[in-house]
């Protein structure tokens, strides 16, 4: 399945909207989208993922990658992950990289 | 100025890819810039190919030979470029003599996994059977090694103030009465660590996680029709890779984030993590067994072999890993410290340790080098290490297993002793009196401390505690061997009837001899280990070596917490004891004692007075230290056992004025064992019902 990916500034954090599976194939695109930002200087990330359907270990690693260039105080927030995706999260150890909430106003 | 190094760039093209002569340490994969390295010993291979898969692909995409000049010394390394680690596996061809009498036994049809293979692909989930067919069944993968441990560190909590709970990750929870949202794997056992906390151990010891295969000799039971496995997983396949079935995450390749969660989950609840090793053979067998990994690689140094050729066979299980040839030597060593740094794994516990002290045609050697440099390394130098001191060929080091003043041992006589005075066999009080201090018969001589002797009455090898109190012969039957395997000598009473009984007497009797077990296991010096799930009754059914079967026989039966409560509660009870008190955990022979008593004196039903003959079946302990700033004061424990079929009135040893002896436990009292309220005893001394303990503790009025 294909992954589609959208990247929008909004006010006081950048939202990645993602639809599609997050596997090997589609892991290097949201890899480039995630380093095309600045993130060195993003108080708060947030990724849609009420769309994505499976994350694999290289999605997985790409958002740890991306939070690690983050400033420390900042947030990567993963918004509406589904439940089994949020269980791999928890099961290994990524909880301290990621903030997951069920929704926006929950952010 | 940033200058890129030189070495980022290729220098040849082989197979369509991009390389430049690597580096031979360290061995295995490590990534350099822009590329991973791949470094590969063999010392008798004459060729060597890297063979590379896209993920879960039969057939390669690249075949990669060495060039001649990309071998240092009898290591074959090479730097590729442009790879998607993410989606790579790997493994090697090596050509050379196919003499099996001469020890060799190349194949270059064979694609071969590295024996440094720290993520292991192939075999993601337990018990789906194998397409025995397929070449290459064990992918070694990339790991990462780059987990966010978030400044969390090994504990080093003191030998001595250990209390071990050896488990199975399979077994603790894949039964559905174990209510865990991921049974069977590392995240299940994550799941029970505040029912392990709430129990007070500080040390869990899983039984082998390394990637073993559970097919090995598998079959399916002539009667039941049940398939049989290598379910205790004593056989590795990998010795750098946790096992993927283990794994709630195995099917995405995450199992070695989510084995390192579990060790950063359980070190944030206070409790160690050490790890049965088995490095005395490996899962290739015999002969006859599959090549896997050394066998293509050098057989002739990695193994144990005959003058003919054939392997040696001191594990019991088919081979013998060469562990005193320096090459295996040293792949021990990388394996231990690669655990120790990116695992943060507090100690380790060999399995048939004594074979570690074999020289290469099995002579055991007075001075092993493998065991000094473990005892000695630098990285390993705060980790426990626990030997299994004997083996399958007869070699029994108890007492004299070469400790270099580093290694502790199970100690078996410890468990002998401790259950023939359980059943009231004569002539055991004498031996006793060495086993709950620490055994310093065995471990004085050679300055070792009590600590040295990891106690336990029942471990995964043998009879539950259960089953030891409701058996007196072992029923192996779901074994499928004609009840022919396990051993003979359990020191086991089934209290009136074998197995199970609705008679209240009998039912009573184990239920109090479980409690005496524990008692006598928890106010002994050196460092206890408990079971899984003795603390609640588990039984295997008379079954003492249940290593085949994955069923409800092996696994924990989370039920029994409930009808066997008040067991839990003992138990739990004893080990807070414990940790309450010093006493029972010094780590000296001839410590000083205390104030008001010596450090370890014994008494019988007379204070001062121990019946050392051989019909005896009494024996009291009194344990005592001074208390360490700021508490200062004295801990004195006393320790009555009865194991006589009658009750006996035991004096206390007299307190000086100002303080009295006040009641903790006492399991021949079947409606209150444990009394949290520590009632003071004026009469002087207590009456010990038949086969009961009591614990009492000197307290300043």
């Amino acid at each position: 399945m294909k992954l589609t990916i959208e990247s929008i500034a909004q006010d006081g954090y950048h939202l990645i909207c993602l639809e599609g599976d997050v596997d090997t194939m589609t892991a290097p695109d949201l890899l480039d989208a995630l380093t095309a930002l600045e993130l060195a200087a993003l108080s708060e990330l947030r990724i849609e993922m009420a769309q994505v359907g499976f994350l694999s270990s290289a999605g997985l690693r790409a958002l740890v990658f991306a939070k690690q260039k983050m400033p420390h105080a900042s947030r990567l927030v993963l918004v509406g992950t589904s439940t089994e995706i949020a269980d791999v999260i928890t099961k290994t150890g990524l909880t301290q990289a990621v903030t997951l909430v069920a929704s926006h106003d929950d952010a | 100025m940033l200058i890129e190094r030189i070495d980022a760039l290729p220098t040849d093209e082989i197979g369509g890819l991009k390389v430049r002569p690597g580096k031979p340490l360290p061995f295995g994969v490590s990534h350099t810039p822009n590329g991973l390295n791949f470094s590969i010993y063999t010392s008798a291979g004459t060729a060597c190919t890297l063979v590379l898969f896209r993920r879960g692909d039969d057939e390669p995409f690249a075949e990669l030979p060495y060039p001649a000049h990309y071998r240092i010394g009898d290591v074959f390394c090479m730097v590729v470029f442009g790879l998607d680690s993410e989606d790579l596996e790997y493994g090697f061809r090596i050509d050379g003599p196919h003499n099996p009498t001469a020890g060799h036994r190349f194949d270059p049809s064979k694609v071969l996994m590295d024996p440094y293979a720290r993520l292991i692909a192939g075999r993601d989930l337990w018990g789906e059977l194998p397409n025995w067919e397929r070449n290459y069944p064990y992918r070694a993968r990339i790991s990462f090694d780059d987990f966010d441990w978030e400044g969390e560190r090994p504990l080093e909590i003191a030998s001595e103030d250990l209390v071990i709970y050896e488990t199975h990750v399979r077994a603790f929870t894949q039964s559905p009465s174990a209510g865990t949202k991921h049974p069977g794997t590392y995240a299940g056992l994550v799941e029970k660590i505040p029912y392990l906390k709430d129990l007070g151990i500080n040390a869990i010891e899983l039984m082998p996680i390394y990637e073993f295969d559970e097919f090995e000799n598998s079959r399916i039971h002539p009667e039941s029709g049940e398939r049989l496995y290598n379910f205790w997983g004593y056989s590795t396949v990998g010795f750098f890779a946790p096992k993927a079935a283990y794994a709630a995450t195995g099917q995405f390749g995450m199992q070695v984030d989510e084995f390192k969660q579990l060790v950063k989950s359980f070190h944030r609840a206070g409790i160690e993590v050490i790890l049965d090793v088995v490095f005395n053979h490996t899962a290739e067998g015999n002969e006859h067994g599959p090549t896997l990994s050394f066998k293509g690689l050098d057989n002739k140094t990695y193994y144990m072999l005959t003058p003919e050729g054939y392997y040696f066979n001191f594990s019991g299980t088919g081979n013998t890993l060469n562990c005193n040839n320096p090459i295996v030597r040293n792949l021990v060593l990388d394996c231990l410290r690669y655990w120790a740094s990116e695992y943060h794994i507090d100690g380790f516990r060999f399995d048939l340790a004594t074979i570690l002290g074999r020289d290469p045609w099995g002579a055991p050697l007075s001075n092993p080098p493998l065991l000094e440099s473990l005892a000695f390394d630098p990285i390993l130098s705060s980790c426990k290490l626990i030997a299994e001191a004997w083996d399958a060929g007869g070699l029994y080091q108890v007492g004299t297993f070469p400790a270099f003043g580093r290694w502790g041992e199970w100690n078996g006589k410890y468990r002998d002793c401790l259950r023939r005075y359980l059943k009231g066999d004569e002539a055991q009080v004498g031996q006793l009196a060495q086993r709950v201090q620490g055994s310093p018969d065995l471990y004085r001589p050679s300055g070792r401390s009590p600590a040295t002797s990891v106690n336990f009455i029942t471990c995964h090898d043998g009879f539950t505690l259960a089953d030891l109190v409701s058996f007196n012969d072992k029923h192996n039957e779901a074994n499928g061997e004609g009840n022919r395997d396990g051993g003979d000598d359990n020191h086991s009473w089934n209290c009136g009837a074998e197995g199970w009984t609705e008679e209240a007497g009998i039912k009573a009797l184990r239920q109090r001899q479980m409690m005496n077990a524990m008692v006598m296991l928890l106010t002994s010096r050196g460092t206890p280990m408990l079971l899984m799930g003795d603390e609640f009754g588990r039984s295997q059914r008379g079954n003492n070596n249940a290593y085949c079967i994955d069923s409800a026989i092996s696994w924990v039966d989370w039920t029994l917490l409930e009808s066997n409560a008040s067991l839990h509660q003992l138990v739990k009870a004893l080990i807070a004891f414990r940790h309450q008190h010093p006493a029972l955990r010094v780590n000296q022979f001839d410590g000083p004692g205390s104030n008001l008593f010596p450090s370890c004196s014994f008494h019988g039903t007379q204070p001062w007075s121990p019946d050392w003959s051989d019909q005896s079946r009494q024996l009291a302990w009194l344990m005592s230290c001074n208390l360490p700033e700021p508490q200062r004061g004295v801990d004195a424990i006393y320790v009555a056992t009865n194991m006589a079929h009658y009750a006996s009135w035991f004096h206390f040893p007299s307190l000086p004025i100002g303080f009295r002896w006040h009641l903790c436990f006492n399991t021949g009292d079947h409606e209150q064992p444990c009394h949290p309220a520590e009632p003071a005893l004026d009469d002087g001394g207590i009456l010990v019902g038949d086969r009961s303990v009591v614990v009492l503790k000197a307290m300043a009025i």
